[in-house]
């Protein structure tokens, strides 16, 4: 199923179906075409085919004519119609009279009531046909008066002219034959190059030009065409037929059948719809084999696309494409591996942030869009001091400072963020860090406390590495306030810092810098808003009430110090 | 034949009888032969014969009649005459003929010959007699040999007059060559009398055959 629903199967398949229907459309087309054409060509054939027999019957009449009425005219002839009354003697001079007509094959006399006097025949023509004949030569007004027909003698069809016989008036007339038969017929088709037939109204063949097979197809076929033209079925080949009705006599007929071949019309047609439907098949299998390929060119690169889309989505933002491609999917590579870059850029750029800033700080300012303005709310400020830098600076390189600078800042920060706390800044070798914003967690005293004691006793282990390393011990001095203040992103709009403001915060400051005062000997200054704050018992040693600088009224103060568990 | 006897006593005395009537009181007929378009019908011979007291025969003249062919042709077209006159057939072309009749009322035939031939023909029957030429198809002629002295042949007019015409009943009969419906009537002519008789005849075409043309033939036809 998956096959079939592939881009790739639906462009070949698609691209296959149209060149076939393009394809066996215009063969069907060609095809019908030549049929309709060869079935025209065919029609007309036979139409001046008619024309033609129709043309040397009335030729073959006017010779035959010719030739009996110039044999009449002859003195002796005459004299011979009108005394002798011996029909033996005009039957034998009507056989020379033939002869002088250069064809015929009958000669009969009749006299001017239509009776037959005398005839080269032995068998008797149907008196009426030919009284039929001379009736109507009769009625010819014309100076040239004559008649044609049709006639069966023997059950062979003639065909029939009168010509009349003057002395000087018309006093008979003869009607002179000739036979319808397959020589007649052969000199038609030479002459049309169309296949003649004669037939009775039965369907008895009298006269073809076709071979026996066919001509008995003919037959059989004739008593069941009912229309003058008609396509028919003979000896395995189709053929048009035109027929022709030629009266022979009261209900006596005969009928002329003219007859092509469709196949055989067809036939140079037919070859080259072979070769269209060739070429057709051949085109197939091309626009297949294309098609074929085109969509596997198409279906590659977007598997391709989609795969590195995977790839990206894991995190691999580094990773690139080459397709090798000028197109559009040329340009949708180029677009992905932008996508990419991007990708890696913001990575990076999160990565930087999440480093120069909480998650928790980062993750608000991705969320605000790093928006100036803020909020007030209840924060534990907390402010570490390192008191005795230069024993860890005198006579040290800058780059070593630094190590031992940030292993001191990693250990203390580490702490202030296992509490849940927020390093706001590093000032030098101070550290600023903020409970309860930018996220609020309710207990956020306690934990600015616990993570004050938790730095000191981090630093009593880092210290004891330090004795180890032979290095001097540090000490840190700590300073807690809670109060509101406002909080947000401070800064220009280039550059950001999310921070505190507000004068719980110089409190916050102003403890950190009391705890070098001897007075107090304390490590952590807390203010008693912090201690009111916090939920947690916390051994704590009052200190009485302090005037800071800045600041009017007195802050009621105490020192933190550890319980037996956390030293 | 006891009658004719009788009446050869008085043959002078009837004869004069006859004649003074004849001269006496003469009718005459005017016969306009018209067609069925009521076209003038030339050459058509109407003929009267009496039906009381048929008369003697007619006497035959004693000068031949003559029929010429002139130019190809026969002149003139239809000649009615009396039974029992004779008939010569002058040449008057540079070419010879050949004249023959084969109706049954006188079957002649005079080979080829140029001018006057020495046979003349007695045409003896009373009938219609076709003639024509042997060599040239298209020469026609009738002769209408009549029993009766009292005929005439149309004009281009259509008219013909029968005169000199006794008294009494007579029998008109009509006769072209095309008639193809007989025409004949009785009539009743009184004493200088001078009627008309308008007679429509019904023709059939004309199948003369073409004369040859002088000029060469017309080509493939």
């Amino acid at each position: 199923m998956r096959r079939l629903q592939s881009f790739g199967t639906k462009l070949l398949l698609l691209f296959v179906l149209v060149v076939a229907a393009a394809q066996f459309a215009t063969y069907f087309v060609v095809s019908r075409d030549n049929l309709d054409n060869a079935r025209a060509l065919i029609e007309q054939d036979l139409v001046s085919a008619a024309h033609v027999f129709q043309q040397v019957v009335d030729d073959r009449n006017t010779i035959l004519a010719t030739g009996a009425g110039a044999a009449v005219a002859d003195s002796a002839v005459k004299q011979l119609f009108v005394r002798t009354a011996d029909p033996a003697t005009i039957a034998s001079a009507l056989g020379s009279i033939r002869i002088r007509t250069g064809g015929a094959d009958l000669v009969t006399l009749l006299d001017l009531k239509a009776e037959p006097v005398a005839s080269t025949l032995a068998d008797p023509v149907s008196g009426h046909v030919l009284k039929k004949l001379v009736n109507d030569a009769d009625g010819d007004p014309s100076p040239d008066p004559h008649a044609t027909g049709y006639g069966y003698i023997g059950g062979q069809l003639y065909s029939f002219v009168t010509v009349p016989v003057r002395a000087p008036d018309i006093i008979d007339w003869l009607v002179v034959g000739f036979r319808i038969d397959n020589r007649f017929a052969e000199r038609l088709k030479e002459w049309t190059r169309i296949e003649v037939t004669f037939a009775d109204r039965q369907g008895r063949i009298l006269a073809t030009t076709l071979s026996p097979d066919v001509a008995g197809a003919l037959s059989a076929a004739l008593p069941g065409l009912h229309a003058r033209t008609g396509t028919l079925s003979l000896a395995g080949e189709s053929s048009l037929v035109t027929t022709r009705v030629l009266p022979a006599g009261e209900d006596l007929s005969a009928t002329l059948v003219l007859q092509y071949s469709l196949d055989e019309k067809l036939r140079p047609a037919r070859d080259l719809e072979r070769l269209l439907l060739l070429v057709a098949c051949g085109s197939l299998v091309l626009a297949g084999l294309l098609s074929s390929a085109f969509a596997r060119r198409l279906s590659r690169p977007v598997e391709a696309l989609a795969a590195h889309t995977k790839v990206i989505a894991g995190g691999d933002y580094a990773a690139r494409i080459e397709l090798h491609r000028n197109d559009e999917l040329g340009r949708l590579a180029d677009a992905f591996n932008q996508m990419g870059a991007g990708l890696a850029e913001r990575d990076r750029v999160r990565d930087l942030l999440d480093k120069n800033v909480s998650p928790e700080v980062a993750a608000q300012l991705m969320r605000d869009g790093a928006a100036l303005g803020g909020e007030e709310r209840e924060v534990t400020v907390l402010f570490a001091d390192l008191r005795n830098f230069t024993a860890l600076s005198e006579g040290r390189p800058p780059r070593e400072v630094l190590t031992l600078l940030n292993r001191y800042l990693d250990r203390m920060s580490a702490e202030i963020e296992r509490h849940g706390g927020v390093i706001d800044k590093f000032i030098g070798d101070a550290i600023m860090a903020l409970f309860g914003a930018p996220v609020a967690r309710g207990d956020d005293a306690d934990r600015a406390l616990a993570a004050a004691l938790a730095m000191q006793a981090a630093l009593a282990r880092l210290n004891r590495e330090f004795a180890a390393e032979g290095r001097p011990p540090l000490a840190v001095g700590i300073g807690i306030n809670t109060a509101r203040v406002v909080a947000g992103n401070m800064g220009s709009a280039r550059r950001l810092n999310y921070s505190v403001i507000g004068d719980g915060v110089n409190v916050a400051a102003r403890l950190q810098a009391l705890t070098r005062s001897p007075e107090y000997r304390a490590g952590i200054l807390v203010s008693a808003a912090t201690l009111s704050a916090a939920r947690g018992t916390f051994r704590t040693r009052p200190l009485g009430e302090v005037v800071l600088k800045g600041r009017a009224e007195p802050v009621a103060i105490a020192a933190l110090e550890a319980t037996a568990a956390l030293l | 034949m006891a009658m004719l006897r009788r009446l050869s006593v008085f043959r002078p005395l009837l004869f004069g009888l006859a004649t003074a009537s004849v001269l006496d009181a003469a009718g005459t007929v005017q016969v306009v032969m018209k067609d069925v378009k009521g076209q003038p019908v030339a050459d058509a011979v109407a003929s009267l014969t009496r039906l009381d007291a048929p008369g003697p025969a007619p006497a035959a003249p004693d000068q031949p009649v003559a029929i010429v062919q002139q130019n190809e042709e026969f002149r003139p077209y239809v000649t009615p005459l009396v039974a029992g006159t004779r008939v010569i057939f002058p040449n008057e072309d540079k070419i010879q003929h050949h004249v023959f009749s084969l109706s049954p009322a006188k079957q002649f035939d005079i080979p080829l010959y140029s001018g006057t031939p020495k046979e003349s023909v007695v045409f003896d029957q009373p009938g219609i007699v076709t003639l024509g030429c042997n060599i040239h198809d298209w020469m026609k002629a009738y002769v209408v040999v009549l029993a009766t002295p009292y005929y005439a042949k149309a004009g281009d007019d259509g008219k013909a007059a029968i005169g000199g015409l006794p008294a009494g009943r007579y029998h008109l009969e009509v006769w072209h060559p095309l008639l193809a419906v007989n025409v004949d009537r009785d009539i009743v002519i009184g004493e200088r009398d001078d009627s008309t008789q308008v007679i429509s005849l019904t023709l059939k075409p004309d199948r003369r055959i073409r004369r040859a043309p002088d000029a060469p033939g017309g080509g493939y036809k």
